[in-house]
């Protein structure tokens, strides 16, 4: 369909006015708008999907005049990785509305926060769309600054605190994205990735190397990938829930999504094949595996609710890391074969979106039905409150891994490429045990986090009064819980799109 | 044809309602409708002096393309190099429209502003209408000595604003800013007479064509190294920037905006024109180097100051003084891609700082200074604190806003001249300045206020805000907009390196 690009950039930017006057009246209105106008995003982008699996190049192009002074069009473009991951933002912004019409119920503001919302999905949808790199660090932004007020105003405990945390350390990783995109527009005068792309081929390769490095160190902040992931637990847990979900599901997919498409597919080409370029893939690995262990220990150990989701944010980027640190460090430039590990990474980033989701939304809803935040404090909840026993337990499951649930397809596909890059690289044979050791203490801390919350026996007698999640909860847990269960079982559609790709 | 009168008409339009404004207000202050009556007459001024920029504009593009350096004399004879000069370019064509419509909005903020507190004062429009004509007569001088009155005239008019109040603080830093400004005429003077004696001439054509000439530069050493401590003075660059927090702080808000709009960019216009493309272009003297470390110290020094500041009126000066800094980051890589950034910069900077200056005008009013007195701001006068939270996102550089773009093109021109080290101090002085102004905004947004009560903010007043709020975010997401124009300047200006 002709412009459907162009309205999903459209439709939540011209909805804000009337999101707003809708919750001046009801904010439980403003929230269905906000899903009505996600799912409308949603078909929009469904519509590209034929285009995507049926045309010669595999992906779907519209292109806009702009500022050409800058070379720049406003070009909007997806192909099946970025489709993949643009429908389950959409999929993740329409239950974080729905589930925010309980959760948020009686607080202040609620017009404001659901514009905010609007505004969040704007950038977060058109991260994935766009291949111009001037709108795509618009955009890039623009999921900074709506987070930042939701995180800060309707968060819990010092939420202010949190939310600068997380503006000040993003917002340093975004200027170095700045100065590679300032550098690859400088050598190459192109904003288009894939013209930038071969433009970089005849770049002088000490300079390659730096936009290289520049780039990913401001994505990995993003992604939250240990050392700089110092602002996740902070923002996750002191976050609504509803924008924890969206935090840990898309915003820190986005990070590993830009080094996919940005520094691997963009700028590694040029130095594809030499020594540096298998050095840099071999310290990815490493933070990889770093921030999947330390993800995980910590998440062991912790006893906030939230926060051990956060670290296992952590933990399961390390593995997204690890996985895109798998990508062919020699191959015919301009053409990818995608191999194991970039179909399973791209597949764990919607999983784990899903399933982080909907373990974040299970999450809220205890702390919203309990008001208690310290899993020692919890206890035999199961009986009390079954529905969202069961969401817990596939989202818990899920990420630890446990078949037939979604995230388990994903990690195999990984450790499938995993073993297909040994066979040439022997490096890579010590990290893919540990990444192997790293499941197990997933598989720890999840059955932590359900013993303790809903098994055993009730801590203190408040929890008498205690009863299930309300509706729309209940509705934004089974959609995602559902989820969950079918991408376990029936991987193909999006492994169909991902493998599609030609051009990275 | 491209007549004299087309370039003076604007100027003296301006001059004229300058001075039949004094008579004007006598009139209205005895009418009934004293409001309705002084927006009137502003719309007057501005509609026909815009109109007559606009045939200005109209007349130079309908020039053969491409469109030429006009530099029209008031006499046709030889002599001319003696005589009073008129340039026109795009750029001047430019920087031409810009002031007209930020004085224009800015006027009308400055009406509703001081009419609020007491009568609203003839002189005041009076001499801000002449700034306007100055600056606007600097941009079109086509000799140094014109320029130099015409700026002049810019520089100390605005000891005017800034006094207005007449409070001991703005008496005093007043008098701080008379006597920069005297000190740096009295430099700039002397370099000039240096100049004429070298070349005979004070033409900018003729200048620049003889000095490109010069074999013996000890001279025109000299002379630059006066000029340009004269101009770094006017234009606040580090080390000379300490007239500028004072100054800005204790002048109502409304001058303040003036100031940072029309007389700031005004500063780095003759800054950049005089310097690099007319006296001593880098092909001249290479002193590129040099401003790179003034680029540098600015932008620290002016991040730094603002870092420490309690007062928020004060924090926004200091971010004034950082903005010459970036924008002599983009005239540093001597690149078309930074003559567009800063060109474009002038019109954001100078936007954003106004639209801050306004809305802290605004809070300012219900007694809040400090940062301590803006907790819980976001709540009691919502609209002012979106469009202040607004203006601070442009100046961190958060896209779409225009700030962002400004920063990408200079810095992007920084890199390409090789200055990779100079981008690299913008950016983290960028990552600074982001910093203290989300302490700000979280300040606004997250403290508990004193007393809840909600504020009725005036309406008449977020009007003006808005318009400039309205221009970041288009200009941002659509700067071709305003690169349309920019572009035929660059085209023009050649670098001599």
């Amino acid at each position: 369909m002709p412009y459907s690009l162009l309205l999903v950039f459209l439709l939540p930017a011209l909805g804000i006015p009337f999101v707003y006057l809708t919750g001046k009246k009801s904010p439980r209105a403003a929230a269905i708008l906000v899903a009505l106008i996600a799912l409308a995003n949603m078909v929009l982008l469904f519509t590209t999907v034929p285009t995507v699996l049926d045309s010669p190049n595999h992906e779907y192009v519209e292109a806009y005049y702009w500022i050409p002074i800058l070379e720049a069009e406003f070009t909007l473009f997806v192909d099946g990785i970025s489709v993949s991951l643009a429908i389950i933002t959409t999929v993740l912004i329409i239950v974080a509305a729905l589930f925010s019409i309980n959760y948020m119920k009686g607080k202040k503001n609620l017009a404001v926060y659901y514009s905010l919302l609007n505004l969040l999905s704007l950038g977060l949808v058109g991260v994935f769309i766009t291949s111009n790199l001037l709108l795509f660090y618009f955009c890039w932004e623009l999921m900074l600054v709506p987070a930042y007020f939701i995180i800060g105003g309707w968060g819990y405990r010092e939420p202010f605190r949190a939310a600068f945390k997380f503006f000040i350390f993003t917002h340093a990783g975004a200027v170095f994205v700045l100065l590679g995109i300032g550098a690859i527009y400088m050598v190459t005068g192109a904003t288009d990735m894939f013209q930038a792309q071969a433009a970089l081929m005849t770049v002088s390769p000490d300079l390659v190397r730096w936009i290289l490095l520049s780039l990913t160190a401001g994505f990995a902040v993003k992604m939250a990938v240990v050392p700089v992931h110092m602002w996740l637990p902070d923002a996750h847990s002191e976050a609504p829930s509803p924008m924890s979900a969206l935090l840990s599901g898309v915003i820190i997919s986005a990070g590993a999504y830009a080094i996919l498409r940005l520094s691997l597919g963009t700028v590694f080409p040029a130095v594809m094949g030499t020594t540096f370029g298998s050095d840099f893939l071999h310290g990815l690995t490493v933070f990889g595996v770093i921030s999947a262990f330390f993800g995980s220990l910590i998440a062991l150990v912790e006893t906030d609710i939230k926060r051990i989701i956060a670290y296992s944010s952590i933990a399961h980027m390390g593995y997204v890391m690890f996985g895109l640190s798998l990508f062919p460090s020699s191959a015919i430039v301009g053409t990818v074969t995608i191999t194991a590990a970039i179909t399973g990474t791209v597949l764990h980033l919607v999983n784990h979106a899903v399933s982080k989701g909907l373990f974040f939304l299970s999450a809220g809803a205890i702390m919203h039905q309990t008001e208690v935040r310290d899993i020692r404090e919890m206890g035999g909840l199961a009986g009390k409150m079954p529905f969202t026993a069961v969401a817990s337990t596939t989202a818990a499951l899920s990420i630890a891994g446990t078949p037939p649930f979604a995230c388990f397809i994903s990690e195999f596909l990984i450790f499938v490429g995993a073993f297909e890059v040994i066979n040439t690289d022997g490096f890579f044979l010590l990290p893919t045990a540990l990444m192997l050791v790293a499941t197990v203490i997933s598989l720890a801390y999840s059955l932590r986090y359900l013993s303790h919350v809903f098994l055993g026996q009730a801590k203190s007698e408040d929890e008498k009064k205690i009863v299930d999640a309300p509706n729309y909860m209940k509705a934004a847990m089974a959609i995602l819980a559902v989820l969950v269960i079918v991408l376990g079982i029936w991987p193909t559609f999006f492994v169909h799109l991902i493998n599609t790709v030609q051009f990275i | 044809m491209v007549e004299i009168w087309d370039i003076a008409l604007p100027i003296i339009s301006l001059v004229t309602f300058a001075f039949l404004t004094i008579p004007v207000f006598r009139v209205i202050r005895r009418s009934q409708h004293k409001t309705a009556l002084t927006l009137a007459w502003f719309s007057t001024v501005f509609i026909v002096s815009g109109a007559a920029v606009a045939n200005l504009t109209a007349k130079y593009y309908s020039l053969p393309s491409p469109q030429p350096f006009l530099n029209i004399t008031l006499t046709d004879t030889p002599a001319a190099t003696y005589s009073s000069a008129f340039m026109i370019d795009s750029i001047s064509i430019y920087m031409a429209i810009m002031f007209i419509s930020v004085s224009a909005v800015v006027a009308f903020y400055s009406i509703f502003y001081l009419g609020s507190k007491e009568r609203p004062s003839e002189r005041y429009f009076a001499i801000m209408l002449m700034l306007t004509a100055a600056v606007m007569g600097t941009v079109f001088s086509g000799d140094l000595l014109t320029l130099f009155i015409f700026w002049e005239a810019a520089a100390a008019g605005s000891a005017f604003l800034m006094i207005y109040r007449k409070t001991p603080v703005a008496l005093n830093s007043t008098l701080k800013y008379l006597v920069m400004i005297i000190i740096a005429s009295a430099f700039i003077v002397f370099g000039l007479s240096i100049v004429h004696g070298l070349t005979g001439s004070l033409n900018f054509w003729a200048v620049r064509d003889t000095l490109m000439a010069l074999s013996d530069k000890r001279l025109l050493l000299l002379a630059f190294i006066f000029i340009a401590a004269g101009y770094a003075i006017e234009s606040a660059i580090v080390p000379f920037h300490f007239w500028l927090p004072d100054a800005y702080t204790a002048a109502p808000a409304s001058s303040a905006a003036f100031l940072s709009a029309l007389i700031d960019q005004g500063s780095y216009y003759v800054l950049i024109r005089v310097l690099i493309f007319i006296l001593t272009p880098p092909g001249v003297l290479n002193w590129t180097f040099m401003l790179a470390v003034m680029a540098a110290l600015t932008m620290i020094v002016g991040n730094l100051f603002a870092l420490i500041q309690d007062n928020v009126k004060r924090l926004i000066a200091n971010i004034c003084v950082a903005d010459v800094g970036y924008n002599l980051v983009g005239i540093t890589s001597l690149t078309s891609l930074g003559l567009m950034g800063n060109l474009y910069f002038f019109l954001i900077g100078g936007i954003t700082t106004a639209l801050s200056f306004m809305a802290i005008g605004i809070i300012n009013h219900y007694g809040f200074k400090t940062l301590e007195d803006f907790s819980g701001l976001g709540r009691k006068m919502p609209f002012v604190s979106l469009a202040l939270v607004l203006a601070a996102l442009s100046f961190a550089g958060v896209p779409p806003l225009g700030g962002f773009t400004a920063k990408f093109l200079v810095f992007t021109a920084a890199i390409q001249a090789n200055m990779g080290w100079l981008a690299v101090i913008g950016v983290l002085t960028s990552v600074l300045q982001t910093a203290y102004l989300m302490r700000l905004i979280s300040y606004m947004y997250s403290r508990k206020p004193k007393d809840e009560t909600k504020i009725r903010e005036p309406k008449k007043l977020l009007i003006p805000i808005f318009i400039f709020v309205a221009a970041i975010i288009i200009l941002g997401v659509y700067p071709q907009a305003v690169f349309d124009l920019i572009q035929a300047a660059t085209q023009q200006l050649q670098f001599i390196k």
